[in-house]
């Protein structure tokens, strides 16, 4: 099914989300490190980064060279409709079989 | 500002990193590792946040991020698509119509790889073969050897064998091993069965040899066969030699000094890819019984006896080598602690590791040490490499053929590797065709080359199975590879525009390394050019050599049994027979034996060689005796009686030959000699080894040749007569004769196999390079055709040209004889002709001869291109635009 995103590209693409106009490489790991209490490795962040890219699901720019960083350029990263789209789709999903569950999920006893 | 801003991200990484992307667009990654290295700096100590720097430069290099960015930045978008049929199809295409149109170089190029690889063919088969040697003992996992290392503070030796000794003490003392074999190679005799005469080959062995051993009965039973005193087991192939079809169980056999033998069990022949060669095994304590062994024993010195004795252990599965290796050692320190100036270890070696082993002093059988394994393998590398670089560089040269098409693949979207990847299949077509042709070469050569190395049809089969095949497809394949990458790379690193303008980028490099190669090339062939020459004029001239005795006009007669005395009063009848004498062997191509001698007030024994003749002898044979008297006609007065040569004299340190007469010396069994006469030094052994000290002695029992001198003008009738002679006395069997010239001839022919490997090997390497040089010319030629055109048109003569064609060619040729020529000289003069104790001198004559046969070989090569090119019209060549 198109449009179909898996558990880390959707964590990928709420962090994308969340960091509003300043998600690019490194703030997208460590925001997931911290966040989800988990080590995730660059390049598989990044082999992510890309794929979501290609689907369409988010857009990049060129940010300007900073100081901080030996001159180098930032790639920033924002969603599209598109990307926007798939999350509803996941999570409607999610609340559909949330609602229909016949075992009660609450954790209180 | 921060400190840490000094501490750099490892450089080395950086660099990596760099020449991996290459030219796609990585800048915004490479500043998230360096903010994530800054950023690590604070959380961690510098080497960790480097180690860390060094994850992610690798993280990202196997991403799927880079790969996608890389193949962005290619020169095209589809270059880089998953692998793709349709381009694979074209390039067996392209290159099949290549191979087809260039016919005369692929010619060239198929027969120098076909060459080449003809010898790796045979090391392939040799190495398949040699790697399953033993793998037939069931045991094979739990039989060790034990070898020995001693120091006698001149010499480090390492022994295949250990002392028998050895043995009876682990049987005694150590628990840890299942069984302990014994075995004595010296069972080596001229054995005889019904007047019939053939020598065997065995081992005395412990009872169990053939329960650690798999060597399968035929006939006899296991258990029962070696307990009879006397019994003897004996190869199918060895008793079908003797009994013919004959059932050989219960058959009595006479073992030289070891007596009569009866037959008790019949052996399967034992595969050729064992260690231990063998005909016939009979138990060890035929060995124990004999005066020999017990002497050796009383003397206090069997623990310094290496020879000939072997020590096999069977150990329990999965037993620690080194327990058993520290219990020896432990022996070894012990026993060897009296000693003054030897100390000796011990150590385990598998079954498996023995062929191909270490290269060990006193092997029991098939000796594949190390080194002969690695001599015949640079042998094939150094023809192999020289054809591989061939098609090198013929394909670089013919570069600018090629370039266009090169320059449109690149500009049309082709990936450096692509082009890489048809270069390389082009040639792995090459190799493959190649590979046919060689395979016929190696089946056309491989008895050939069985028949060569010493006793090569026992010990090695050359036969091919599946596998193998599937190694000579394999080896094609990598040669196929490797030979193409250096063309491919060329190619693939060309610049698309100056390759479609057919410029050639870099070639003056590429040029001196081709000039390089073909210097070596023809300075290989020329070595072993000059080899064959040298061997076989060293052959000529030994022969010619002076051994001290006469040798022509005698015919040696094999006397298979006859009593020498019925024979010598037959054959006296015959007129053209002037004297006959009588010999134990043949002199001059070998010794019968060695006696172990030394004088009535000494204790150490000399190893003396021995002769047994008859009174005849030194006559027959022009042996001048310096001092006391011959044998006399009497035989039982003779058999104490010795004459020796010059060399025993020195010694014994006897000054004069007189001094020497009537002096006594000890045999080994205690038995008492008297010299009686002293004789004029000569080769009783072939020239390889010095003349050492030598007796003659008189025992009819010993006599097995009857060396006849012919005064015939007409040897053919003369033999003919002899024939007719010997059919009375000798009934069925063959009249056997020699003249005694050719039986020393055939003793140096191993000179012949020096000969066949070095002329084999000269004559691939002589294609190899001519072959090359043929390339080179041939494309030197076609590329300079206008130039020649232009010069004939202003009026150059055909010489000339062909002067200036063939200039730098000949140079070449002359570098490489400069080089090989002083090399082979010191090789044959410092290394080979060391090996023999009498040597000739190397003459100018044989450089002379080796350097002509180079140079008309390379100029007809040369020539034959050249002077067509400058005979050439240059009306065609001008118009072939």
């Amino acid at each position: 099914m198109k449009g179909y995103i898996g558990e880390f590209e959707e964590l990928v693409l709420l962090t994308i989300a969340s960091l509003g106009g300043e998600a690019y490489g490194v703030s997208i790991k460590e925001d997931i490190e911290k966040r989800a209490d988990r080590g995730i490795s660059i390049g598989a962040l990044h082999s992510t980064i890309t794929r979501l890219e290609e689907k369409g699901f988010i857009k990049s720019r060129l940010g300007d060279p900073t100081q901080e960083r030996g001159g180098r350029a930032k790639r920033f990263f924002e969603l599209t409709q598109a990307g926007k789209v798939a999350l509803h789709h996941v999570k409607n999903l999610r609340d559909e079989l949330w609602k229909l569950s016949k075992t009660s999920l609450s954790l209180s006893k | 500002m921060r400190e840490t801003k000094f501490i750099r991200p490892p450089r080395l990484a950086e660099k990596l990193f760099e020449w991996y992307c290459s030219n796609a667009s990585v800048d915004d990654l490479r500043g998230d590792m360096e903010e994530l290295f800054y950023l690590n700096l604070e959380r961690m100590s510098p080497a960790r946040a480097r180690m860390q720097y060094w994850k992610h430069v690798f993280a990202i290099i196997f991403s799927y991020a880079l790969k996608r960015r890389k193949q962005k930045s290619s020169y095209h978008t589809l270059s880089l698509n998953s692998f793709n049929t349709s381009m694979l199809k074209n390039y067996f295409l392209i290159a099949s119509r290549n191979l087809i149109k260039h016919k005369f170089f692929t010619i060239i190029n198929v027969l120098g790889l076909a060459v080449g690889m003809s010898m790796g063919l045979l090391l392939i088969a040799l190495l398949s073969f040699v790697s399953t040697y033993d793998d037939f003992h069931e045991n094979k996992n739990n039989i060790y050897r034990i070898i020995s290392k001693t120091d006698d503070h001149v010499k480090n030796r390492e022994f295949a064998s250990a002392p028998a000794v050895l043995a009876d003490r682990i049987k005694n003392e150590y628990p840890g091993v299942k069984e302990v074999v014994r075995i004595d190679k010296t069972l080596t005799v001229e054995a005889v069965h019904d007047g019939k005469q053939l020598p065997l080959n065995g081992y005395f062995v412990d009872a169990n040899f053939l329960k650690v051993f798999s060597f399968p009965l035929v006939k006899g039973n296991l258990a029962t066969s070696f307990e009879k005193p006397n019994a003897l087991l004996i190869t199918e192939k060895a008793a079908h030699k003797i009994f013919g079809d004959t059932d050989p169980i219960g058959k009595i056999i006479t073992m030289g000094e070891f007596g009569e033998f009866e037959i008790s069990g019949l052996l399967k022949d034992h595969p050729k890819n064992s260690h231990m060669q063998f005909e016939v095994l009979t138990s060890y304590q035929n060995l124990e019984k004999t005066a020999a062994f017990q002497i050796k024993e009383s003397s206090g010195e069997s623990w310094k006896d290496f020879r000939n004795s072997y020590v096999y252990l069977l150990l329990p599965d999965q037993a620690n080598t080194k327990d058993t290796e520290k219990y020896l050692n432990n022996i070894a320190q012990k026993v060897y602690l009296k000693e003054e100036n030897f100390s000796a270890s011990f150590e385990l070696q598998s079954v498996k590791d023995i062929a191909p082993g270490r290269d060990l002093s006193n092997e029991i059988g098939t000796d594949w040490g190390y080194g002969s394994i690695i001599t015949f393998t640079v042998l094939t590398l150094l023809i192999l490499l020289p054809a591989c670089f061939n098609y090198s560089n013929i394909s670089i040269s013919r570069a600018l053929k090629r370039m266009k098409e090169i320059g449109l693949r690149k500009v049309m979207g082709g990936h450096r590797n692509q082009i890489l990847g048809q270069f390389i299949i082009e040639t792995v077509i090459i190799t493959f065709v190649s590979l046919s042709l060689s395979y016929y070469i190696f089946a056309l050569v491989r008895y050939e080359f069985l028949s060569v190395i010493v006793g090569g049809s026992d010990i090695l089969n050359l036969d091919t199975n599946a596998r193998i095949i599937f190694y000579f497809v394999l080896f094609a394949l990598i040669v196929g590879i490797l030979t193409g990458i250096i063309p491919g790379l060329y190619y693939a690193n060309l610049n698309p525009i100056q390759a479609l303008k057919s410029k050639p980028t870099g070639n003056n490099a590429k040029f001196s390394l081709r000039k390089t190669l073909t210097v070596f090339q023809f300075a290989l062939s020329l070595g072993f050019i000059m080899s064959v020459v040298i061997v076989l004029n060293q052959h000529r001239q030994t022969l010619n050599y002076d051994f001290g005795f006469n040798q022509a006009n005698i015919l040696d007669v094999n006397l298979q049994g006859v009593d020498p005395e019925i024979f010598k009063n037959e054959f006296s009848k015959l007129s053209s027979v002037q004297s006959i004498s009588m010999s134990s062997s043949v002199m001059g191509a070998g010794y019968s034996g060695i006696a172990w001698v030394k004088g009535i007030d000494q204790s150490d024994s000399v190893d003396v060689a021995q002769l047994f003749i008859d009174h005849n002898y030194l006559s027959n044979l022009n042996l001048k005796l310096l001092a006391g008297t011959n044998f006399t006609e009497n035989t039982s007065t003779n058999s104490n009686r010795v004459i020796v040569n010059e060399e025993f004299l020195k010694h014994f340190k006897i000054k004069q030959p007189i001094d020497a007469i009537d002096q006594i010396f000890l045999l080994e069994d205690e038995q008492e000699v008297v010299v009686i006469g002293v004789v004029q030094n000569f080769h009783y052994t072939s020239l390889h080894d010095p003349i050492k000290s030598f007796f003659f002695r008189f025992d009819e029992s010993q006599f097995n040749i009857a060396n006849v001198k012919v005064a015939s003008t007409d040897m053919f009738t003369s033999i003919g007569e002899m024939e007719s002679t010997w059919k009375i006395i000798g009934g069925e069997k063959k009249f056997e004769s020699k003249f005694f010239e050719d039986e020393i001839a055939d003793s140096y022919s191993f000179y012949f196999a020096m000969v066949k490997i070095c002329g084999f090997l000269g004559l691939l390497a002589i294609t190899i390079s001519c072959l090359g040089l043929l390339g080179m010319v041939v494309f030197t030629v076609e590329n300079r055709t206008k130039e020649i055109g232009v010069r004939k048109v202003m009026g150059a003569s055909t010489s000339t040209i062909t002067m200036l064609l063939s200039k730098d060619f000949t140079k070449l040729m002359f570098i490489a004889a400069l080089i090989a020529t002083p090399l082979t000289y010191l090789f044959f003069d410092r290394v080979f002709l060391r090996m023999q104790a009498y040597k000739m001198p190397i003459g100018a004559l044989e450089i002379i001869v080796s350097l002509l046969l180079l140079f008309v070989l390379g100029f007809a090569t040369i020539l034959s291109q050249t002077v067509k090119a400058a005979k050439a019209n240059p009306v065609d060549t001008l118009r072939n635009e």
